[in-house]
């Protein structure tokens, strides 16, 4: 299942003491369903700035972001929460596990939260985790988990409920490059298996060259860099 | 392979956080010190106030029962020139009355061998007033021989004036009016030797040492007709409320009808007061207890702010963030409440039950403290502490669900 994203014009910025740092300045950005997109670009240039406004995470001061045709300026917050839990799926680089929580119900989580039923739930997060190759792992806290296996249940996290577009906040750049590679084949050939549209922030030359395109951030206006393998 | 999630997977997702953040609070040696002052500071408020109050009530109980069993029923004011004997046959006719009894207040001295102290005369019909428990020693003299004084003809003394006079049954007391008898020579004092018939006791040391009592007809020689009343008993406490009614009806203009609630009003309402003070003062623990709730909560929020982020990129509404920390407070709180209130319940029982604190008999009149747990009590109690324990809680989980997604993911 995929969905397109839509940005128009949009703008950020954040009062810094008595200044104020404008982040993004008038983004534009369209994806098609399924499509799989990198943006790269230096720190500070609001690549992640960017990627909280797509996974509605924080509003936007100008402009316009839809996804999968709905505007999310028209949702509240309540209405926001329950959007992000059937919609959109996160993995960040610090993978973001609840550490009192073991790897089978860090993936349970989002079910959980969205009132499913936990038997089903467990059933469906212990697939995923099955699929990464973390059986025997499912017991396990977080601190128990090399970098590698936490970032494989932080992805099964995000994809523990289909959503239709998978948000990766440099998934890889807390990981040497082994495991750094390992995780990233294992997103990619997830992403391609659902059909998950999915953009992906990285530092990372040689893993944004594996995505079907690249879009360059600098100083907040973004730019089609080229097109990679997939497009 | 693990085939079926925790039972705690299956709670409502509030229940499930506050649960996981207990636990992850206890692996925090600091967050679990104070945990454990904020638990103990509500257990030990909650404990406090149980006691303090049983205690209090147990006294008060006391005291009220007391002074109700010295206290008439109603107290009737005869207005000048109304002849009380005649009253006093109407008022006994009155269903609900079981006694009706003429009395007469005044002021004298009294002197006995070179020692003169001012005190306060009633003068009684039949027997001695309710309000002047008789020792059932009083009528034997030091020897233990039984007087041979009249008992309607003698002066009851109160035993502490007694033993400070070291006066004997038998021994002639002079009693002296302030209303003198014009003579020839001038105005003279109105004073009469009385024996002393017996003694009573009662619980109040003014009472014991300034009261005495007389015949009737001895109080009218020594102080005229002024001051003539006639005390009431009815059936109970309650049915004197609804009797007051009819008396007031029989009185002719110029008399006056008080009931014990109005003849003890300023005790009652100082026995009160009392209560609420010590409440307020004991209570103060709960407030500091509340207070260091509100700070393992708010550690437990900005060391999980990352984690708060996370449930909310995930769909966690700000509610569910909320009522998470609430659960959690509302845990901590609870065990502290449930812990004291055992505990003060328990403590309060077992020195009632088995007499622990026993204060010196020849201070003061009881044998023991009692303690007595009211059920009205223990619910203001439960009440107030709930109330502290929900806003403070509430406070700091507000502050939880306030935090933006964008915010606490920049942890």
């Amino acid at each position: 299942m995929s969905i397109t994203i839509e940005a128009r014009n949009v703008h950020k910025s954040y009062q810094d003491a008595d200044r104020k740092v404008k982040v993004l300045q008038g983004i534009n950005l369209a994806t098609e369903a399924g499509e799989l997109v990198a943006i790269v670009g230096p720190s500070g240039s609001g690549k992640s700035t960017l990627l909280h406004l797509l996974g509605a995470l924080d509003t936007v001061d100008r402009g316009e972001i839809m996804i999968g045709g709905q505007a999310l300026a028209d949702l509240g917050r309540r209405q926001l929460a329950k959007f992000r839990n059937r919609t959109i799926g996160f993995v960040f680089q610090f993978h973001r596990l609840l550490p009192d929580f073991d790897a089978l119900e860090n993936v349970m989580m989002p079910g959980r939260i969205a009132g499913h039923d936990p038997v089903r739930v467990a059933q469906r997060a212990r697939q995923l985790l099955l699929e990464v190759g973390l059986e025997e792992r499912l017991d396990h806290f977080p601190s128990q988990l090399s970098g590698g296996e936490r970032q494989r249940v932080a992805i099964c996290r995000a994809l523990l409920m289909e959503p239709p577009l998978l948000l990766a906040d440099e998934p890889t750049g807390n990981l040497d490059p082994v495991a750094a590679d390992q995780v990233f084949e294992l997103l990619i050939n997830l992403q391609q298996r659902h059909g998950t549209t999915a953009v992906l922030v990285t530092h990372n030359p040689a893993l944004a060259s594996r995505c079907g395109r690249i879009l360059r951030l600098e100083k907040g206006v973004l730019y089609a860099e080229s097109y990679g393998p997939n497009p | 392979m693990r085939q079926l999630p925790s039972w705690q997977m299956k709670l409502p997702l509030p229940s499930l956080l506050a649960l996981r953040y207990l636990r992850s609070g206890r692996r925090d040696a600091y967050v679990s010190l104070l945990s454990l002052l904020a638990t103990g500071g509500i257990t030990l408020g909650v404990s406090a106030l149980i006691l303090v109050l049983s205690g209090l009530s147990g006294l008060q109980d006391f005291l009220r029962s007391d002074v109700l069993s010295r206290t008439p029923h109603l107290e009737i004011e005869v207005p000048e020139g109304v002849d009380s004997s005649t009253l006093c046959d109407a008022f006994k006719g009155i269903i609900g009355v079981v006694d009706a009894q003429r009395i007469l207040r005044g002021r004298g001295w009294l002197l006995f061998s070179g020692g003169a102290i001012s005190v306060q005369v009633v003068g009684f019909e039949g027997q001695l007033p309710r309000s002047f428990p008789v020792r059932e020693d009083s009528f034997a003299d030091s020897s233990g021989a039984e007087s041979d004084v009249d008992a309607g003809a003698g002066l009851y003394l109160g035993d502490a004036l007694a033993r400070r006079w070291a006066v004997s049954i038998g021994d002639k007391v002079d009693l002296v009016s302030p209303r003198p008898t014009l003579t020839p020579f001038g105005p003279q004092p109105r004073a009469q030797a009385l024996p002393l018939a017996g003694v009573f006791r009662t619980g109040r040391t003014e009472d014991n040492e300034q009261r005495v009592a007389v015949p009737l007809a001895t109080a009218r020689r020594l102080f005229g007709h002024h001051g003539s009343r006639i005390e009431i008993k009815t059936n109970s406490l309650d049915t004197a409320l609804q009797v007051a009614e009819s008396v007031a009806a029989v009185l002719p203009a110029g008399g006056r009808v008080r009931t014990w609630q109005e003849l003890n009003r300023a005790l009652f309402f100082a026995l009160k007061l009392e209560k609420v003070l010590m409440f307020i003062a004991v209570f103060l623990i709960v407030p500091v207890a509340a207070m260091s709730l509100v700070t393992v909560l708010a550690l437990l929020i900005s060391s999980k702010r990352g984690e708060i982020g996370m449930l909310q990129a995930m769909g966690a509404s700000a509610g569910e963030i909320r009522r998470a920390f609430l659960v959690l407070g509302g845990l901590l709180g609870t065990v502290g409440l449930v812990l004291g209130g055992t505990l003060g319940v328990g403590t309060a029982w077992m020195l009632d039950r088995y007499q622990l604190i026993s204060p010196p008999g020849d201070v003061y009149f009881l044998s023991h403290i009692p303690f007595l747990i009211e059920g009205g009590d223990l619910a203001a109690i439960f009440l107030a502490t709930i109330i502290l324990i929900a806003s403070s809680t509430l406070f700091a989980a507000r502050r939880a669900a306030a935090l933006g997604p964008v915010e606490a993911l920049r942890n």
